[in-house]
């Protein structure tokens, strides 16, 4: 199936699945989001869940690549307290111009981009110098049992959502990020992550 | 998170817990039976259980949450799932003591990952991030 079908499709349940989540960690999202400033890349939106959880003020272009994802999360953009352009794109490829946003924010996004590193690197190239990028994401438990149930299960979770097991600290380091504040939210699974942009390439 | 709403999800993972202990118990009970082999049960306990866990969690995921429900599901359903098994296989506990003690091991589970997911996250904190 295709990602963009396969997100379509997530999109009817996506709220309800993540209903108990989105309450149980509104608290880390809202503390690491509170970082964002300025011009702010929002990459995925989803269903626009996690636009409650941003500060107010901010100039937000918020992408997804399912078209249905996006127009779910058209009402909860126009509550927002700032500016929101909602866009269908491929975070693995951005239509958009080079060191263009201070700040890029995903939640639940590199669990399911196919090629996280690329897309990474795509966000690193469409910010700032010295640009922040907030991720608020699963990944692969570092406790060996958990991490291989994790391996076991992304074989079923990738065909209908992401990806349990992938390894999102590596890929920001090499997307060309420098880690400034990791925090565990739930075990070492669900994390937060701060990192900004570093000069220079590969 | 208000703090009522925090109590909710506690009592909500311990009830959770019970019932994933619960219905391994029973689905163990009834595969194994003295004279089952021991290793046998043991390992056919590890898949029933683990098998249990999942089913479970997929059901009460919307209301718990994925992540929270996987953790101590799994250790639920692949330990408790030995140990049941284990039990059954030597002896013939009665089924109402077999599930009171089947949803005390899911709350003890319970409260043991609560304690250890506080650990890792004070970790975290207080290391300043970075692997």
């Amino acid at each position: 199936m295709r990602l963009r079908e396969k997100w379509d499709r997530a999109s009817r349940t996506y709220d309800l699945i993540t209903f108990a989540e989105d309450l149980r960690q509104a608290d880390g999202k809202r503390r690491l989001f509170s970082l964002a400033k300025g011009r702010t890349l929002v990459a995925s939106v989803g269903t626009g869940n996690d636009i409650k959880f941003l500060p107010p003020g901010l100039d937000v272009l918020a992408i997804d690549i399912s078209q249905e994802m996006v127009e779910k999360a058209r009402p909860r953009a126009q509550r927002y307290e700032g500016r929101i352009e909602l866009r269908v794109m491929d975070a693995q490829h951005l239509e958009l111009p080079d060191e263009s946003f201070d700040t890029a924010i995903t939640a639940c996004t590199f669990c399911s981009v196919p090629d996280p590193v690329r897309g990474l690197r795509e966000i690193h190239r469409v910010l700032e110098p010295a640009g922040r990028l907030l991720m608020f994401e699963h990944v692969r438990s570092e406790i060996p049992m958990i991490g291989l149930m994790l391996d076991a299960l992304t074989y079923l979770t990738r065909w209908i959502g992401p990806d349990l097991n992938r390894d999102t600290t590596a890929n920001v380091r090499h997307a060309n990020f420098r880690i400034v504040r990791e925090e565990n939210v739930y075990f070492d699974i669900v994390r937060a992550i701060e990192a900004v942009k570093a000069s220079g390439v590969d | 998170m208000t703090r009522s709403l925090r109590s909710l999800f506690f009592v909500g993972d311990c009830a959770a817990g019970a019932l994933t202990a619960m219905a391994t118990t029973l689905a163990v009970r009834l595969l194994v039976s003295p004279p089952f082999d021991m290793v046998a049960a043991m390992m056919l306990g590890m898949a029933v259980g683990t098998l249990v866990h999942l089913v479970l969690g997929l059901v009460l995921s919307p209301l718990l949450g994925m992540f929270e429900l996987m953790v101590p599901g799994m250790f639920i359903g692949m330990y408790g799932g030995m140990m049941f098994g284990m039990r059954d296989s030597m002896q013939d506990t009665p089924l109402p003591t077999a599930l009171w003690v089947g949803a005390i091991f899911g709350v003890v589970v319970v409260l043991g990952v609560e304690f250890w997911n506080g650990q890792l996250r004070k970790r975290s904190v207080a290391e300043g991030g970075g692997r």
